[in-house]
């Protein structure tokens, strides 16, 4: 799909503002105000959307020592005993797909190919926080802590405005920090 | 007494067996005997020794197998970044045949915006990609949809890496060894019908054969028939000595023998199906009919049709003569012979041999780069050279998997030359030369490199080797450092005014703006976006020059610059390499990734071995890095890259920088989007002037090859701790005389806001400052 084109950076330089207005552009200056009040009062430029969570994570339990690897959503069947499980959600992307191989890799044990199949998801969607966020969980998995923390703080830069990604990526953090000899 | 010979008889004695009055004084019949015994023992203990050696060499028969080196694979998805043609070019370099049918593998057809094709899988590092029928559409040069066989759903689809190198064994021999399984058998029949048509019935050697072709050769007056069975061309293929004495021959024909008795028919053949000469490819030999399929006609064995196989089945009596690549009419007679002994056999039916003669000859077309990558090559070399040894690379046959992006590999070849030659003033003494680095904006992979203007050239590979001093190209760092400091902002008033400092020598370095103009006070961002020399060393002394340094090295750079003040404007040396490893790091928002070109080493039956997967290191505050961004945009938007709007206008924001050297020696250019980082620099190898700066010479190189790469825009989270506000557009060291008439909206670290006497906010009313919000959101 084409992205749409932004422009974050734009910087206009404005005109001088228009004293003489009428009661038709006071009326409707009133009205933006009603709207605008509930706004930051300083620009904010459009910022790029939160990047698609592709699988939903489960929130972490605290005393356990490693985390758990994403559940798959609900349409997903269980990882089976086949290397590529079949996509059966509508409209798999190859995000999901490989997050797909990524899981049954993981439950098998085969964490080298869980993470080379994570970098090949990130290759294609390199902006992804969701997925640099699961290539943290298996490096911390490979008690590789170092590599899970900056993983994992690349994943946290990419987070944007998802505040759950967020506290999760935050939360491996912290427990890296504590657990890292 | 009669009957018993004696030497010392007496004359007047008659014996019936008394010598002959000129013999030696020796008997004969013994002589004879003892001759005849101690030769046979000899030719015993010879044999003995024939058959211990076949024994040993044929049982140890491991060939030295080359390490093979692939490029990238194309992923094929919904949306990937690929057009029909260059898919369509990199399917003729898998040697993927068209077919309107698609029914094997191997076999694509082309349609408008549409291909359909049929993968034959392969066996990757992280696991296997079966092989897949697929149809895409494409959208300019975008994939739009991808389905699978009878229109099922498929979400993603990767193709078979091209080989792209072979490390050779001393002996230079290149084989893909098969097992008799994965033969033919229209293969294994042609080879029998034309070499050895009682292959299976003799035992070593073919006395039938041997009479027939001394009856030929007597008829015809000389050598026009060999009787050698397989299994004694086997043997002289083994036994690199060719020398065809009498004494060979009887020695061929003996291992031979030997052979048979301890192997059975089919190793013997397995062997001859991949020891057989069968051509030569540069410095490499082509051994067995798997990889002679590759080299004539591009295509794996399993997918050659039946004259195909007769053809290759006819070159082993002679491949320089019969060499189909170069004496088409001689192969295809030949290939005639050879259906016809498997018609006459019974092999073939009536009509396939009807159609296989009549067949037109369709060998490899040259595709591609004859002359290889060696730029990239020397990077795959250095990134081995920590793991492996030469000797391991040139034996176990392993499968290097590099991040070698064909497509855009060749589309810098194809486009380079042309550029270079774009820029390059008329009457320069030696040629104009360049260096390009193309890396992965993500993840520090190498996706293209060029050593030269010149396609495929392999000599100095300026990319890895060429150091030069980078010039302007440093002053990011400085930006940097001074952004990652609480006391500097974009709106940072800096003096871009004339300067003296005094050096150790007690010389005073004075140092110029590039158009010898001074520029009074200048914002920050503005320095950087004009490249103002007088400015950045202005800030940079202030920030202090090791800071500097350090900042450099956090980004990437592994050298030993000593912190002069001359750093500031650029006098420290590095590659284009080193260059690109920097501005990796700025591309990545602050996130440091080492350059890579090899992705993965597996052995020859595909166990991986080694990983080199993605490293990532945060080196820089992503505040900071997130201000110095608006500025190296602005490079492009308003500062010394405005040059290449026209030809990329329609991609922005791109971000980059300019880079000249003194006397014009090198110009420079590095620059990112969202998914490319690309360095370009241009020079001459005697480090005469070029006449170019970094915005004349190097970036119309850069956007040229760019606009070929579709480089796609910038695209940034904006960090939590930015706040943007409104600043006079000229800025003034008095906050009494700014002028907010003309004012522009610039990124702050929201810990480090400008003083609102330096700010457009505060004079405003209420409804111009609501206006002024309502305008902006709507731009």
């Amino acid at each position: 799909m084409k992205q749409p084109r932004k422009h974050p950076m734009k910087s206009p330089v404005q005109s001088p503002v228009q004293r003489s207005m009428n009661c038709l552009q006071l009326a409707t200056v009133l009205l933006g105000c009603a709207v605008l009040t509930a706004c930051t009062t300083t620009y904010v430029p459009p910022v790029e959307p939160a990047p698609p969570v592709m699988a939903e994570p489960t929130p972490e339990p605290a005393p356990q020592p490693a985390p758990v690897v994403v559940n798959p959503a609900p349409q997903l069947p269980p990882p089976v005993a086949t290397p590529t499980p079949e996509p059966v959600a509508p409209a798999a992307t190859p995000t999901s797909t490989l997050l797909a191989s990524v899981q049954s890799a993981v439950a098998a044990g085969d964490l080298d190919r869980g993470a080379a199949l994570s970098e090949r998801a990130l290759r294609i969607s390199p902006r992804d926080a969701n997925l640099w966020y699961q290539l943290a969980l298996i490096r911390y998995r490979q008690q590789r802590f170092g590599e899970a923390g900056d993983t994992a703080r690349r994943a946290l830069s990419m987070a944007g405005s998802d505040a759950v990604l967020q506290r999760q990526i935050n939360t491996l953090l912290q427990q890296i920090g504590s657990g890292a000899p | 007494m009669p009957g018993m010979a004696s030497p010392n008889s007496s004359p007047g004695r008659s014996a019936p067996h008394a010598p002959s009055p000129r013999s030696p004084s020796w008997d004969v019949p013994r002589f004879v005997w003892h001759l005849l015994l101690w030769s046979t023992l000899a030719f015993a203990g010879w044999c003995v020794w024939i058959d211990f050696e076949v024994r040993r060499d044929f049982e140890a028969l491991q060939w030295a197998l080359p390490a093979r080196i692939y490029s990238r694979p194309v992923e094929l998805y919904a949306g990937a970044h690929i057009s029909q043609q260059h898919l369509v070019d990199y399917l003729q370099r898998l040697g993927y045949r068209r077919s309107a049918q698609v029914a094997g593998p191997g076999e694509y057809q082309q349609g408008e915006e549409r291909v359909r094709l049929r993968t034959r899988g392969f066996q990757f590092w992280d696991g296997v990609e079966p092989p897949v029928y697929a149809e895409l559409d494409f959208d300019g040069r975008h994939v739009h949809s991808l389905q699978g066989e009878g229109a099922s759903e498929l979400a993603l689809l990767r193709l078979e890496p091209v080989e792209i190198e072979q490390v050779n064994p001393t002996t230079g021999e290149d084989r893909l060894p098969v097992a008799l399984n994965e033969v033919p058998p229209e293969l294994v029949n042609a080879v029998i019908a034309i070499e050895d048509q009682r292959f299976y019935t003799h035992h070593g050697i073919d006395p039938i054969g041997i009479a027939r072709a001394m009856w030929a050769n007597i008829r015809a007056g000389g050598i026009v028939q060999g009787g050698s069975t397989l299994t004694q061309q086997l043997i002289k293929n083994l036994y690199l000595d060719r020398e065809q004495t009498l004494r060979r021959k009887a020695e061929e024909a003996l291992m031979a023998i030997a052979l048979e008795l301890h192997f059975s028919k089919e190793e013997i053949l397995t062997a001859y199906m991949n020891e057989i000469f069968l051509g030569q490819d540069g410095n490499r030999a082509i051994h067995g009919f798997a990889l002679a399929a590759q080299h004539y006609f591009g295509r794996p064995l399993n997918e050659l049709k039946v004259d195909e196989l007769a053809l290759l089945a006819g070159i082993g009596r002679g491949a320089s003569y019969y060499n189909p690549l170069r004496y088409p009419e001689r192969a295809v007679e030949r290939r005639n012979v050879v259906l016809t002994r498997m018609h006459e056999r019974g092999d073939i039916t009536d009509d396939t041999f009807a159609r296989g003669q009549k067949a037109e000859l369709q060998v490899r077309e040259k595709t591609g780069s004859r002359s290889g990558y060696p730029a990239f090559m020397e990077l795959v070399y250095d990134n081995l050279s920590r793991d492996y040894d030469s000797d391991a690379l040139r034996t176990e046959g392993l499968r290097i998997f590099t991040t070698l992006d064909l497509t855009m590999q060749n589309s810098v070849e194809a486009k380079l030359d042309g550029a270079v030659k774009a820029v390059e003033r008329a009457n320069a003494k030696s040629p104009l030369e360049t260096a390009v680095v193309i890396t992965d904006a993500n993840t520090g992979e190498v996706r293209a490199l060029a050593g030269g203007r010149q396609r495929g050239y392999s000599g100095f590979n300026r990319a890895l080797h060429a150091v030069r001093p980078i010039g302007s190209l440093v002053k990011p760092a400085v930006y940097l450092a001074a952004l990652e400091s609480p006391d500097y902002s974009l709106a940072t008033v800096l003096s871009d005014r004339e300067i003296g400092i005094p050096q150790p020598k007690g010389e005073t370095w004075r140092p110029q703006n590039y158009d010898r103009e001074v520029n009074g006070d200048v914002y920050l961002f503005d320095a950087l976006e004009r490249s103002l020399n007088l400015a950045t060393v202005d800030l940079g002394l202030k920030v202090g020059v090791p800071t500097v340094v350090e900042a450099l090295q956090r980004l990437g750079y592994n050298g030993d610059a000593l912190p002069y003040p001359s750093l500031l404007l650029g006098a420290v040396d590095m590659t284009p390499v080193e260059v690109a490893q920097i501005y990796q790091t700025l591309a990545s928002s602050g996130f440091r990734s080492p350059l890579r070109a090899v992705e993965a080493v597996t052995t020859a039956t595909g166990e991986p071995l080694a990983y080199y997967g993605i490293e990532t290191t945060q080196v820089a505050d992503p505040a900071a890095v997130f201000l110095l961004e608006h500025a190296m945009q602005g490079v492009f938007e308003r500062g010394t890259a405005r040059g290449a709007l026209n030809t990329l206008g329609d991609r922005m924001p791109l971000a980059g920088k300019t880079g000249t050297t003194n006397d014009l020696r090198d110009s420079w250019f590095a620059g990112y989007g969202n998914d490319l980082v690309g360095v370009v620099w241009l020079g001459h190898d005697d480090n005469t002037d070029t006449g170019l700066t970094g915005a004349t010479g190097a970036l119309r190189v850069w956007a040229t090859l760019m606009k070929e790469l579709d480089i796609t825009p910038r695209q940034i989270t904006q960090p939590a701790e930015i706040q943007w506000e409104q600043v006079p557009a000229r800025p003034v060291a008095d906050a009494g005389r700014r002028d907010c008439n003309e004012a522009m909206s610039l990124p702050f670290h929201d810990a480090r806001l400008p003083s609102v006497d330096y700010t457009c906010e505060v004079n405003e009313s209420f409804f111009d400052r609501v206006l002024d919000r309502f305008r902006s959101l709507g731009q």
